[in-house]
């Protein structure tokens, strides 16, 4: 599992949606969050932010999640930064084009401490063996 | 759906048609799988290929579609290619084929001519999955129980009113309407206060949103499963009203079903209109 000191970004156009992740990141122990309402200010924050994981919402205004992956992806000082995106529609073209852009776990609203928790592990898993590749 | 997979086309195959949809990851192994479907694909059918996001066709995908095309010709039906960006066009054009398939705006204006293209009723098999999905979104992300009343057409000057409100348009290629998920004060407050694990006592900027993302996740639902009947919806984006005892009208005009729930903190109401 991550380290709860873990620096975690959450991005949200929806601030009841941000609310409720961050409140789920607290109750599984995370207590440096931060937030961004789309993914341009995310980029932005991320440019200074040293975050070790970052939560996104998929269908967001300005940019949304999915080319906020691909500018994370495509960056060199940030490209391996833990990804999981947040979407309400997981249909199986969506989830190829998310795959292909390199995203490492997808959690699909609604959803409970337990289902983040699960997708939060896997992300782990994920990394950890990408990071000692 | 938990696992990741890696499709590049999917087939829908319909009463008389079929829908190819292609993505843009497009490759050699699957065009091989692809190849050996063909004859079933398009044999006494008519067929539609969806190029929604595709930039181009790789040559052994060319010839796939050339193969379909002929078939669907040999039994006098036809092929045709929708959504066609323009650097789909012009990588059709630099294959010297541009002339060969024809190219419609979507599935209605592919199928018109047929009079197969698909319609759409307010039908319990439309109506469900938003039922199924708003009874499963209170409960898994604000522990309530909802439990769905009678549901019953609304009558053509009947006004509904509620103090918030969330509305997402219902956009695909043969249909359009619209959701409208309407709450009263005290309702709305008790689930977004379940939600967000802090009691709230007014509506204001800081859960306004809450109606809205309630709707997102209930349509996002519900178009999994339609989707997966080949409504074809499209991602919307909800907008929230607010206001005491605001009245609502549906954003197409057409029949509107009222599905009215309750919960153990009060009612509310779901509107489901399709456009005729």
């Amino acid at each position: 599992m991550f380290d709860p000191k873990t620096k975690v970004l959450v991005v949200d156009d929806m601030l009841t949606m941000r609310k409720i992740v961050t409140k789920i990141l607290k109750e599984l122990g995370f207590s440096d969050i931060h937030e961004a309402q789309d993914g341009q200010e995310a980029w932005d924050k991320c440019q200074t932010g040293g975050f070790g994981l970052i939560i996104s919402d998929w269908n967001m205004p300005n940019c949304t999640g999915l080319e906020f992956l691909r500018r994370i992806r495509a960056d060199q000082k940030l490209a391996k930064t833990p990804f999981l995106l947040v979407t309400a529609e997981a249909e199986q073209s969506q989830v190829a084009e998310a795959i292909k852009c390199g995203v490492d776990q997808y959690v699909v609203k609604p959803f409970s401490k337990d289902a983040l928790k699960v997708k939060l592990e896997s992300t782990y898993k994920k990394v950890s063996v990408r990071l000692a590749a | 759906m938990d696992s990741f997979v890696r499709p590049c086309y999917q087939v829908e195959k319909h009463e008389g048609y079929t829908v190819v949809k292609l993505e843009a990851s497009l490759d050699f192994t699957n065009c091989k799988v692809f190849e050996t479907q063909v004859e079933e694909i398009s044999s006494n059918v008519y067929v539609v290929v969806n190029c929604d996001s595709l930039p181009e066709l790789p040559k052994d995908w060319l010839r796939c579609l050339l193969k379909m095309h002929l078939n669907t010709k040999r039994d006098n039906k036809f092929l045709k290619l929708i959504h066609v960006n323009g650097m789909l066009q012009s990588c059709l054009k630099r294959e010297g084929i541009d002339t060969t398939f024809r190219v419609a705006k979507d599935l209605r204006d592919a199928l018109q001519e047929t009079g197969l293209a698909p319609k759409r009723t307010l039908d319990t098999e439309f109506i469900n999955p938003f039922l199924t999905a708003t009874v499963h979104v209170l409960k898994v992300q604000a522990q309530i129980e909802a439990t769905a009343g009678q549901i019953y057409m609304k009558k053509p000057r009947e006004v509904m009113t509620g103090d918030i409100s969330g509305v997402i348009g219902i956009i695909s290629d043969t249909f359009d309407g619209s959701v409208v998920i309407s709450f009263p004060e005290k309702t709305f407050l008790k689930v977004i206060s379940s939600m967000l694990g802090e009691e709230y006592t007014k509506i204001d900027q800081e859960i306004v949103d809450g109606a809205g993302e309630l709707t997102n996740m209930i349509f996002g639902q519900a178009k999994i499963v339609l989707n997966e009947k080949g409504y074809g919806i499209k991602t919307a984006i909800p907008s929230v009203i607010s206001g005491k005892d605001h009245s609502l009208s549906a954003l197409t005009k057409g029949p509107v079903v009222v599905v009215p729930f309750t919960t153990p903190h009060g009612k509310f109401f779901v509107e489901i209109c399709l456009s005729q």
